[in-house]
């Protein structure tokens, strides 16, 4: 894992030391809101509907047990003892008190954690594939290039105060787990005559007006990537809307002057600046490197008879390593997930108590190593087959066994209008509702694969545009109203949702879904055509038809 | 034609704590029930000058209206959100009792 050097540690420790000052100012009426606000706002504190709300980075979702302890100390000691995970593989504190937040920012920084940018007009935390260093058609472990770019982005100071928010992912596989087609840059590790190099999109990003990003340039050169990304930027940031925020995202930019516009801009832009000025060392990419060589694991047998026996004997294990397994480039070993969505649960949430104990299972089980997934659940990399009865039973203990991932209870879900200032809707309960409905394993292994994403307002944090099944709460009149779309999909396929009509009062979602997928049910051909692919051959009519026909 | 003034009390943030506050007859209060409930447009903006003066005098911030219903005896909120905001939390069970 990257470990802080001292320029890292004395630019956090100066940071934390200034925000202290900062709040000791506005608690002494030094400072008014509207002068702390925009302060706050870039330590990543919020004022929320019922407290304040600090979001805590975790560069490229990896966290060590050590943090995750402090994480745990975190919500017990200032928090009301548990934290949220959230879709951009963060954490968020839900009850800070304004006067201890400096103290909570000065544990973070014990543990080489912080909160910056991740609030703002700034180019937030760098997203990564949960499965870095794990899957077997892996170019290259992205979170290499991904920690290059946080060193670049952290502080930039052209890139400070930007039009919107800007967002990055990096994933080094051609199977894309971390949406990068939604993102405002994805950026790709891709081998090309033998060089590795980069596949750059843009342009893509959810929020009121979803679009799938396009591509920039097949093949990058390595040793371009921040200046390109430099130059990307700057165009953008020239010429970005500043007169609306609801358009000032980089893919109104792209979509309005056209991706060759854009492109030629960029490349003249490339070609002009001073590139070996921006460029990253050749050795401190190395040095980088070296955090990230893989644990050394030994070879195992990929089969345990241990293990066999014990799926024999527990069908709830077998449930769990069929489903919450993903296999691992070493023989022998998997990356399980940790499901943050048992049933009934609100998703991506997790008490200090689960964390504490996911850190020891790391730390036993899994080289000290978890991820956050931006599908709020948590990934052990690196796990022995020979001991996920042991890991299972663990997790059992602290009710984090659900074995769902990937299943249509696997919800991701925004905090909606139970914590969040701008929902219009509750998505928790939603959320909640509908995992009961199909609380049975049996039932959601024979729905199979199917993604519901649920976000209480029109910005969608929870992703309802790529679900394949879309929530959308918004208010009528002040009255919850759920528009609902289908086939969206977050991969290398993305895809943006279609709405299915009319909005649905909170009370009926359940059963909405319900008839959605039994009519998927009925449609499919064989059991193993998933949701979306059926959506895919029969289009939206049948799904109508059955939502409104009766009415 | 401006629309009909609706019965309205006002909420702030603590600045402390971040909690939702209610400006009630003698200060700022967490039961929206305790609250001074303006029955004029002119009151709602004597209300308002008041809590841009608490927000000067730095306990509380972004103070704003919201319509209440007098229907059950004390001021209840008409939208959900404000509902919610004024039961001081989530509609769910959270932290150690999900």
């Amino acid at each position: 894992m990257y470990r802080y050097d001292e320029f890292d540690h004395r630019f956090v420790a100066e940071r934390a030391a200034e925000f202290r000052d900062q709040v000791r100012r506005r608690l002494a009426g030094h400072l008014t809101e509207a002068e702390f606000k925009p302060l706050r706002l870039m330590n990543g504190l919020y004022l929320q509907l019922h407290a304040y709300m600090l979001r805590v980075a975790i560069p490229y979702g990896t966290l060590g047990s050590r943090q995750m302890r402090q994480l745990a100390m975190i919500a017990e000691k200032w928090d009301k003892g548990y934290g949220h995970f959230t879709t951009r593989q963060n954490i968020q504190f839900n009850w800070p008190k304004l006067k201890d937040v400096p103290d909570i920012i000065d544990a973070l920084a014990e543990v080489e954690m912080h909160a910056i940018q991740t609030s703002g007009n700034c180019i937030r935390n760098t997203t990564s594939d949960p499965y870095s260093a794990v899957a077997a058609d892996e170019v290259e472990d992205p979170r290499i290039t991904a920690e290059v770019i946080r060193q670049w982005s952290s502080l930039h100071p052209e890139f400070t105060f930007l039009g919107r928010k800007f967002k990055i992912a990096v994933t080094g596989c051609e199977e894309d787990r971390t949406a990068l087609l939604l993102h405002d840059i994805g950026i790709q590790v891709v081998r090309k005559d033998g060089e590795t190099g980069y596949r750059v999109t843009v342009g893509g990003g959810m929020g009121r007006t979803p679009m799938i990003a396009k591509e920039l340039r097949a093949f990058l050169p390595r040793a371009d990537l921040l200046p390109y990304l430099e130059a990307a930027l700057r165009v953008y940031n020239l010429h970005g809307r500043r007169d609306n925020k609801y358009k000032a995202r980089i893919k109104i930019l792209v979509h309005e002057i056209g991706i060759e516009a854009y492109a030629e801009q960029v490349e003249a832009e490339f070609a002009a600046m001073d590139r070996d000025a921006v460029a990253a060392p050749s050795e401190e990419i190395e040095r980088i490197r070296a955090y990230f060589q893989p644990p050394e694991l030994a070879e195992r047998s990929a089969s345990s008879p241990l293990i066999e026996q014990m799926k024999e004997a527990s069908p709830e294990f077998a449930a769990w390593v069929a489903q919450n397994t993903f296999p691992h480039r070493v023989p022998g070993h998997v990356a399980a997930t940790i499901s943050l969505k048992p049933i009934g649960g609100a998703p991506g949430d997790a008490t200090a108590d689960q964390m504490r104990a996911m850190a020891d299972i790391a730390e036993t089980y899994s080289r000290d190593e978890m991820r956050v997934t931006h599908e709020q659940n948590i990934v052990l990399p690196h796990v022995a087959i020979e001991d996920l009865y042991k890991v299972w039973k663990a997790l059992a203990a602290i009710g984090l066994d659900a074995p769902n991932k990937g299943l249509v209870t696997d919800i991701i879900a925004c905090p909606g209008l139970d914590y969040c200032a701008l929902a219009t809707a509750r998505s928790i309960p939603v959320a909640q509702r509908i995992a009961e409905r199909f609380a049975s394993t049996q039932r959601q292994k024979e729905i199979g694969p199917l993604q519901i994403k649920i976000s209480g307002c029109i910005n969608a944090c929870g992703h309802h545009h790529v679900g394949h099944i879309g929530i959308l709460g918004l208010d009528r009149a002040g009255i919850e109203s759920y528009q609902i779309t289908l086939g969206g999909d977050a991969t290398e396929t993305a895809a943006l949702g279609e709405r299915t009509g009319p909005g649905f009062g909170y009370d009926e979602v359940p059963e909405v879904i319900e008839k959605i997928i039994d009519t998927y049910i009925g449609l499919r051909d064989g059991d193993r055509e998933s949701f979306i692919q059926t959506y895919r051959r029969v289009g939206m009519e049948p799904f109508k038809e059955v939502l409104y026909a009766a009415a | 034609m401006a629309k009909p003034f609706t019965t309205s009390v006002i909420t702030a943030h603590d600045l402390v704590e971040g909690h939702a506050v209610f400006l009630g007859p003698e200060g700022w209060t967490r039961d929206i029930a305790a609250s001074m409930v303006a029955l004029t447009a002119e009151q709602a903006e004597e209300f308002t000058a008041l809590a841009q003066r608490h927000v000067d005098g730095n306990t509380v911030v972004e103070p704003y209206l919201i319509e209440v219903s007098l229907d059950g005896g004390s001021p209840f909120p008409i939208a959900r959100r404000e509902q919610i905001r004024a039961s001081g939390e989530p509609t769910i069970a959270f932290g150690r009792a999900a």
